[in-house]
């Protein structure tokens, strides 16, 4: 496939084309937003790809320098053209472990593991001082020869059952090379949801992975098949609209189009919850740090560097808005968002907005409550940012609003 | 035919000739006059067109001309009525727009002639009727309507017909309101002649067209779970002579076929149409390029055509697992995907239709091109919709696209296509070689050489 648009393009268009379906006359065009949630998800899947080459290339030089104590993760690498069947997932359905059933076994595997991290991340942030690895699932990708296509990337030593108590070190089963495509779910939306009703925070991307954790041996060799982006630099997962957006918007408000409940969700104490832990990656604070503290201590790393990748995830997250956190984190961001989105914030917002819905992965979606779809959260603006995200019924009437 | 080589057909090929064109002549289109859907009636006499103004705009055939057979009769403007207005729903906050989506006809059992219309929410049932005749004569009336004074009157007579100027009255006869949480797409009447359904992005309702507070929710793909959406019903129509039998395609590009007799509700398919995918084809668009944009059943009822963005596919519907015929419209814009998703273009949402006989099939292009393919020569046509060729009897020249290399004389490389010229709605004449060609704001209409 000829592509003219790389895949950070593609996603910021896709953004502003759902963004400006919301102001278009005659209401949301549910056909046309699906379909470019579908673009936005082949656009991420192999972004994400891009991203886990580059991070695998680091961690191989990393990994000659220090010997590894964690154990890692074997990834297969997602060729930009992933077959069909790892498009069954909805794009909308980030995640998925039941639909990771029916494939293969390995795949299975890697999307369980991918769940552990991230119900690791955001379950035990403040129990487990391990740094995470970032364990993005794996896509199929035809295997490209010799040369392979399948890199690994570097996981994290505490991955874990989603329902167990923790036990580190865990070997994971590395990926081994095959002719036959994989059929696994996309990378980015596994990567980005966990399924897991114990999931209700936050959703943050899979955490770059901390420098210390090298891959294991018998790893097959690495080729990236992506075109080399910023050499540099390295983010560790989708541009996290979590990590920005949900922190600095304020407000989405959104309609069922069926119950007619119109309900709005502060966004913004997501990022108080987040930074609760006085690590919030926004905030510029702390040390690596368990979870989402981790993936902000790795991602903070790599800022410098991320500029000239970011414009449009910045504008997702770069929103004016002071997040609550507090103000070390200000005026970090606020150079980014100059460099990048000198345009209107209430757009920019808007589309973090949107973006903290599609990226976060729905992970608060899925709620250890009933359906309370019925129930609109209450509104009282100190709500619990969790209990907001819990309840589905707002998100998936977000959904509708699309 | 004329086929790609150019040239005068013999035999059974059609010359395709000018015959006129509706619509503004100037190049700055108002919105409202955008045409949105166009439709021959049972007879072909009527051939109704929808814009995006709310606007129904039904043209009627002359008579023949036996003096003058060189051309079948002309089509002039016979009635227009303001079918839908723009409406506020004030408890979501979301304006309706009044474009018409569809454009339905009843066959015709009286003297009047009915026909559904429908924009995103409210279908309605006009009756279009003719008035030829006026009752004059009132004792207590004058001729304006001004009322008499009584006591002036000193003689009775009984009012009489007498004739009047042909008037064509349109009346709204049922509104079909508040059935549909989404945008509806499709509207087909069933081979009773006494249901006909609705179709939105999720659901499909069967109604009957004389009830309108009810209707049968008969298919719901809204998934308990929004989040979990994967699929948009994109069309729906009933089969032409199995009443009990309809289709819908979705924005997979897949088709299935229920039977009402199964079920009342049709959630699970009796037949499943797909064709898997070539992963060789595989790209950001591939979802979007795989989605049906129109459904048709042939004429006999044996075969099914759908058109996604690149593509028109003849299915038969003894066959599930892949197309009978697959016609490939235009082809070149495979590697301009980006560009069209950019513009949008990528989104648009083309028709097609069969011919009488169901040997030809048409859909349109862009550049206000439009395609033919005859099924049993395996021959395609391009043809331009364009005002150059406004000379009633001109003989259509085929067009060319140069998808790459050397540009022949007369081609037209892929980079000078205008994509704001496109056509989305054509129809054929249920009898006649007699089509309709909707470009934006124009209507044209062709015929076939008649020597």
């Amino acid at each position: 496939m000829e592509c003219a648009l790389d895949a950070q393009s593609l996603i910021s268009i896709s953004l502003r084309k759902i963004h400006s379906s919301r102001t278009q006359r005659g209401g949301i065009k549910l056909h046309k937003n699906l379909l470019v949630s579908y673009v936005l998800r082949n656009a991420r899947q192999l972004y994400l790809s891009e991203r886990y080459a580059e991070l695998y290339r680091r961690q191989q030089q990393q990994q000659q320098q220090q010997p590894p104590h964690h154990q890692h993760q074997h990834l297969a690498y997602a060729a930009p053209g992933m077959p069909a069947s790892a498009a069954d997932f909805g794009p909308l359905q980030l995640g998925g472990g039941g639909d990771a059933e029916a494939r293969e076994p390995a795949a299975r595997h890697q999307l369980h593991q991918l769940h552990q991290l991230h119900l690791q991340q955001q379950l035990h942030q403040h129990q487990h001082p391990a740094p995470r690895g970032c364990a993005a699932a794996a896509a199929a990708g035809a295997p490209a020869g010799g040369a392979g296509a399948l890199s690994e990337l570097p996981g994290c030593a505490a991955l874990q059952p989603p329902h167990g108590a923790p036990h580190r070190g865990q070997p994971l089963e590395p990926l081994q090379p095959g002719p036959a495509p994989l059929p696994l779910p996309p990378p980015a939306p596994a990567a980005l949801c966990p399924r897991d009703p114990r999931a209700p925070a936050a959703c943050s991307a899979p955490s770059a992975p901390p420098g210390a954790a090298p891959p294991a041996a018998a790893a097959s060799p690495p080729a990236s098949p992506a075109p080399a982006s910023s050499p540099g630099f390295y983010r560790g997962a989708y541009p996290t609209p979590s990590d920005f957006g949900l922190h600095c918007s304020s407000q989405t408000t959104v309609l069922d189009l069926d119950t007619h409940v119109v309900t709005t969700v502060e966004n913004g104490y997501l990022h108080q919850d987040c930074c609760a832990s006085a690590h919030c990656p926004c905030c510029g604070q702390g040390a690596p740090g368990p979870g989402l503290a981790s993936a902000a201590g790795c991602k903070r790393k790599y800022y410098p560097g991320q500029e000239e990748e970011e414009d449009d995830e910045e504008d997702a997250g770069e929103l004016g808005a002071e997040p609550p956190g507090g103000a070390p984190f200000a005026p970090c961001k606020r150079a980014r968002f100059e460099d990048f989105c000198p345009d209107s914030s209430p757009d920019a917002s808007n589309i973090s907005n949107l973006i903290s819905i599609f990226g976060s992965g729905f992970s608060g979606l899925v709620s250890r409550q009933p359906d309370s779809s019925e129930q609109p959260p209450p509104l009282n603006g100190q709500l619990c940012a969790k209990q907001a995200l819990a309840s589905l019924g707002a998100w998936t009437r977000a959904i509708v609003a699309f | 035919w004329v086929g790609r080589g150019g040239g005068a057909g013999g035999g059974n090929d059609i010359q395709w000739c000018f015959s006129q064109v509706k619509g503004a002549v100037d190049d700055d289109v108002a919105e409202a006059d955008i045409i949105s859907t166009v439709e021959f009636n049972h007879s072909g006499e009527l051939l109704a067109t929808g814009d995006k103004g709310g606007r129904v705009v039904i043209f009627q055939q002359e008579q023949e001309n036996k003096i003058q057979s060189h051309s079948r009769g002309e089509y002039n403007v016979y009635s227009t009525f303001q079918s839908h207005e723009p409406e506020f729903d004030y408890l979501k906050s979301l304006e309706i727009e009044e474009k018409i989506n569809k454009i339905r006809w009843l066959p015709q059992k009286n003297a009047a002639q009915f026909l559904l219309s429908t924009n995103d929410k409210t279908i309605k049932l006009w009756k279009i009727s003719e008035r030829d005749k006026r009752p004059e004569g009132y004792n207590l009336k004058e001729e304006d309507g001004r009322y008499r004074d009584p006591t002036t009157v000193t003689t009775l007579r009984v009012p009489v017909f007498r004739p009047m100027d042909l008037m064509v009255e349109a009346s709204p006869r049922r509104i079909f309101a508040n059935a549909h949480t989404y945008h509806i797409n499709s509207i087909s009447i069933n081979s009773d002649y006494e249901t006909y359904l609705s179709a939105d992005d999720l659901r499909i309702n069967l109604w009957h067209l004389e009830i309108t507070d009810r209707s049968f929710n008969i298919v719901d793909i809204k998934p308990a779970n929004m989040e979990e959406l994967t699929e948009v019903i994109t069309a729906a129509e009933f089969h032409p002579n199995s009443c009990n039998t309809f289709v819908y395609s979705s924005s997979k590009g897949t088709i299935r076929l229920c039977d009402m007799r199964a079920s009342a509700l049709c959630d699970r398919h009796s037949k499943l149409f797909e064709e898997p995918e070539d992963p060789s084809n595989r790209s950001f668009f591939s979802e979007i390029i795989s989605s049906i944009s129109d459904v048709k059943f042939s004429h006999s009822g044996r075969y099914m055509m759908t058109r996604d963005y690149l593509s028109v596919k003849i299915w038969d519907l003894n066959m599930e697992n892949r197309p009978v015929e697959t016609y490939q419209v235009h082809e070149y814009l495979r590697s301009k995907l980006c560009s069209l998703y950019e513009n949008d273009c990528i989104f648009d949402k083309f028709e097609c239709c069969w011919n009488g006989s169901d040997s030809v099939v048409m859909t349109g292009s862009y550049n206000n091109f439009f395609r033919m393919f005859d099924r049993n020569t395996k021959r395609d046509i391009t043809l331009e919709a364009s005002r150059e060729n406004n000379k009633p009897r001109t003989v259509l020249k085929p067009r060319k696209v140069c998808a790459s290399g050397k540009r022949k004389k007369d081609e037209i490389s892929v980079d000078s296509l205008d994509f704001n010229k496109k056509i989305l709605h054509t129809a054929w004449h249920p009898k006649e070689n007699i089509i309709a060609v909707a470009t934006t704001n124009n209507l044209y209409i062709f015929q076939d050489k008649v020597n």
